[in-house]
C-alpha cells in the first residue's frame, strides 16, 4: 500500500512539473502548445542514453536532457513568431504528430516501438537513488525549484514583458519589447524544465517507449492546466493531482467495469473541459473568477 | 502501375478529405467557431452508418438518412448548448478551442466503449476491386466517392450563391456586425452552418466505414486532416479547403510509394508546419490575421 501511494505521487510529481511548465507558456505567453510531451519525451530519451552510456550522475544526464529539449524547442518557437491561436495550436499538433513517428522510427535514438530498456538507477554524486521515497523527495525538491524558478520570473520585467505580448502583441511592440527575443525564451524555457520532468520518469521507470509521449499526453497536461486554471501556480499542481487520481479513485469503484477504466477516465476529463470552459473559463483556481480569459 | 494504384487511391481519399475539410472551413470561416469536435461528428456519422447497415441490417438508403441525420443532429446540439453559452460571455478562441477538444474526447471513448475499439468496415458489394489494368485494383466505391464529392461541391456552391440562407452565411463570414444591422440573426445562420457543415462529412464517413474501415479515433485523424487542409487551403475558403484536402489526400498515398506507411501522417503534417511558417494564410487566404 505505501509502495503504491509513494508510487503515485512520484508520477504526480512528475506531471505537476510537466502542467507547470505548460502553465508557463499557455498561461503567461498566451502560447497553446499541443506539443508538451514531446520535450518530455526528449528529455526522457536523453537522459536514458547518457545514463546507459556515459554516466547516470543526476547532474550530468539532467542538464544534458533540458540542453536537447531546449535546441528542439526552437522548432517550436519558430511558429510561436509568426502565428498565434489556432494557426499555432495547428502547428504544435504538427510537431507533435511528426515527434511520434521520428520516436517510433528513429531506433538508435529511442528503440523504436520497443522503446529502451534497462535504464540504470540514477546517481547523485556517485550514491544511487532508488528506493522509491528517495525519488519522491528528489522529484519533489525539483518540482519546487521549477515553481520556485517560474513563480520568480513571473514577477520580474521579463513575466510582465509576457503578460503584455498575451494580452496585445502590438502595444508590447509599440513599448519596446523585443518580441522575438522574449518569446523564444519563453518557449525554450519551458520546454528545457520540461525535459527535467522526462529524466526524472526515465528513470523511476527504468523503461520507457513511444507511448508515454503521444498526443494524448500532450492534452492530458493541457486539460491538467486548463482545469487547475491557467495563469495561477496551484491550479496545474491541483489539475495535475486530480487528472493522476482520477483513474485510481476510479478503481474503488466497484460498480465500473475494470476494462472500460481508462475510457471513463478520459470520459470525465473531457466532460469536465466542457463543462469548465461553459460555466469557469478559468479553472478550477481562477485569478479572475467568471473572466473570459 | 503502383503509382497510378496509389494515384487512385489518393484521389478517393484526396475526395473525402475535401468534403470533411469544406465543412469545417465552413463552419470555421463563416461562424469563427473553432470546431475542433468536426472530427467527432463524422466518427459518429461513420458508427451509425455502420451500426444501421450491419446490426440493424437496414436497407442502405435508411442507413444512410440514420447517418445523416445522426451528424446534423449532432452539429447543432453542440452549436445550442455548447458554442452558444461559452460565446455569451464572449469566449476567447481557446475557450471554445478547449470545450470543443473536451467533448471530441467524450465522443472518442463513449463509441469506443459502446461499438469496441477494433477496426470495423462494412462488407458491400461496391467495396470489391476488379483488375482494370494488370497491377491496377479499382473498385466502384473509388469512383463513387470522387463523383459524389464533385455532386457535393456543385450542390454546396449553388446554395452558398443562390439561397438567401447561404447568402446569408458568407455575409457572416464577411462581416458579422453588418449581418446583424441588417436584421438577420448570427445566431440563427451560426444553426445552419453548423447543419450544412456537418452534413457534409457524411459522404466521407460513409465510404471510410464501407472501404478502409473505421476506428474510434477515426474522428481525432480525420479532424488532424481537415484542419491541415483549411489553414493549408487558406481559412474561409472553400475552394482552398477543397484543393488543400485532395493535396494532401494524395501526398499522403503517394508517399507511400517511397516511405512507409507510418510516414503518411507525417507528411501532411510536414505540409502544414511549413504552411504556418512560410505562408499562413494558404492558397487562396485573405491577409493573415495574428
Amino acid at each position: 500500500m505505501t509502495a503504491y501511494i509513494l508510487n503515485l505521487l512520484v508520477l504526480i510529481s512528475v506531471y505537476a512539473i510537466l502542467s507547470t511548465t505548460l502553465n508557463f507558456i499557455i498561461g503567461y505567453a498566451g502560447i497553446f502548445s499541443l506539443a508538451h510531451a514531446v520535450f518530455f519525451g526528449i528529455g526522457g530519451y536523453t537522459a536514458a542514453l547518457v545514463a546507459m552510456h556515459v554516466t547516470p550522475e543526476f547532474f550530468v544526464a539532467v542538464p544534458v536532457a533540458m540542453a536537447a529539449a531546449a535546441v528542439t524547442s526552437l522548432l517550436l518557437a519558430l511558429p510561436a513568431l509568426r502565428v498565434r491561436g489556432e494557426y499555432f495550436v495547428a502547428a504544435s499538433l504538427g510537431l507533435q504528430v511528426l515527434a511520434v513517428t521520428l520516436f517510433s522510427e528513429w531506433k538508435s535514438f529511442t528503440g523504436g516501438i520497443g522503446g529502451v530498456i534497462g535504464i540504470p538507477a540514477v546517481e547523485l554524486f556517485g550514491y544511487p537513488v532508488y528506493k522509491p521515497w528517495q525519488f519522491l523527495l528528489m522529484s519533489l525538491i525539483c518540482l519546487t525549484i521549477i515553481i520556485v524558478i517560474i513563480r520568480t520570473l513571473v514577477h520580474t520585467s521579463f513575466g510582465r514583458s509576457l503578460k503584455a505580448i498575451r494580452d496585445s502583441e502590438s502595444a508590447a511592440l509599440a513599448s519596446g519589447k523585443n518580441i522575438t527575443v522574449i518569446k523564444t525564451l519563453s518557449v525554450v524555457l519551458s520546454s528545457a524544465l520540461a525535459a527535467v520532468a522526462g529524466a526524472l520518469y526515465a528513470f523511476y521507470m527504468s523503461f520507457i517507449n513511444v507511448q508515454s509521449f503521444m498526443l494524448d499526453t500532450s492534452v492530458l497536461v493541457m486539460a491538467m492546466v486548463i482545469i487547475g486554471g491557467t495563469a495561477t501556480v496551484s491550479g496545474p499542481l491541483l489539475g495535475a493531482a486530480l487528472l493522476m487520481l482520477l483513474p485510481s479513485a476510479l478503481t474503488y469503484l466497484s460498480f465500473l467495469p475494470q476494462t472500460e477504466i481508462g475510457s471513463i477516465q478520459q470520459i470525465v476529463y473531457g466532460m469536465a473541459m466542457v463543462l469548465l470552459m461553459i460555466f469557469r473559463p478559468g479553472g478550477i483556481v481562477s485569478s479572475h473568477p467568471g473572466g473570459s480569459k | 502501375m503502383l503509382f497510378l494504384q496509389l494515384l487512385a487511391n489518393g484521389l478517393q481519399v484526396g475526395a473525402i478529405y475535401a468534403l470533411t475539410a469544406a465543412g469545417f472551413s465552413l463552419i470555421f470561416g463563416s461562424t469563427k467557431i473553432f470546431h475542433f469536435a468536426h472530427g467527432a461528428t463524422f466518427a459518429i456519422a461513420a458508427y451509425l452508418f455502420h451500426f444501421a447497415l450491419a446490426g440493424l441490417g437496414l436497407h442502405w438508403t435508411f442507413a444512410v438518412a440514420v447517418s445523416a441525420t445522426s451528424a446534423v443532429v449532432f452539429g447543432v446540439l453542440l452549436d445550442r448548448f455548447m458554442y452558444a453559452p461559452i460565446q455569451r460571455h464572449e469566449g476567447s478562441f481557446f475557450t471554445v478551442f478547449v470545450a470543443s477538444f473536451g467533448i471530441g474526447i467524450v465522443v472518442q471513448n463513449l463509441l469506443g466503449s459502446v461499438f469496441g475499439r477494433g477496426f470495423m468496415s462494412v462488407a458491400t458489394p461496391l467495396s470489391n476491386s476488379v483488375e482494370v489494368m494488370p497491377g491496377l485494383y479499382l473498385s466502384p466505391l473509388n469512383g463513387l466517392a470522387i463523383v459524389s464529392a464533385i455532386i457535393c461541391f456543385v450542390a454546396l456552391h449553388f446554395f452558398l450563391t443562390h439561397t438567401f440562407v447561404g447568402k446569408g452565411l458568407r455575409a457572416l463570414s464577411e462581416n458579422p456586425e453588418l449581418v446583424r444591422t441588417f436584421g438577420l440573426s448570427p445566431r440563427r445562420l451560426s444553426t445552419y452552418a453548423f447543419a450544412l457543415g456537418s452534413l457534409l462529412v457524411v459522404p466521407g464517413a460513409i465510404f471510410t466505414a464501407a472501404g478502409t474501415g473505421i476506428n474510434p479515433a477515426v474522428g481525432h485523424h480525420v479532424m488532424l486532416i481537415s484542419l491541415a487542409a483549411t489553414i493549408v487551403g487558406g481559412i474561409g475558403s472553400l475552394r482552398g479547403a477543397a484543393c488543400a484536402g485532395l493535396l494532401i489526400g494524395v501526398a499522403e498515398n503517394l508517399a507511400m510509394w517511397k516511405l512507409g506507411t507510418q510516414w503518411s501522417e507525417a507528411i501532411t503534417f510536414a505540409i502544414l508546419f511549413f504552411f504556418i511558417i512560410f505562408k499562413p494564410s494558404g492558397f487562396f487566404g485573405r491577409a493573415t490575421v495574428s
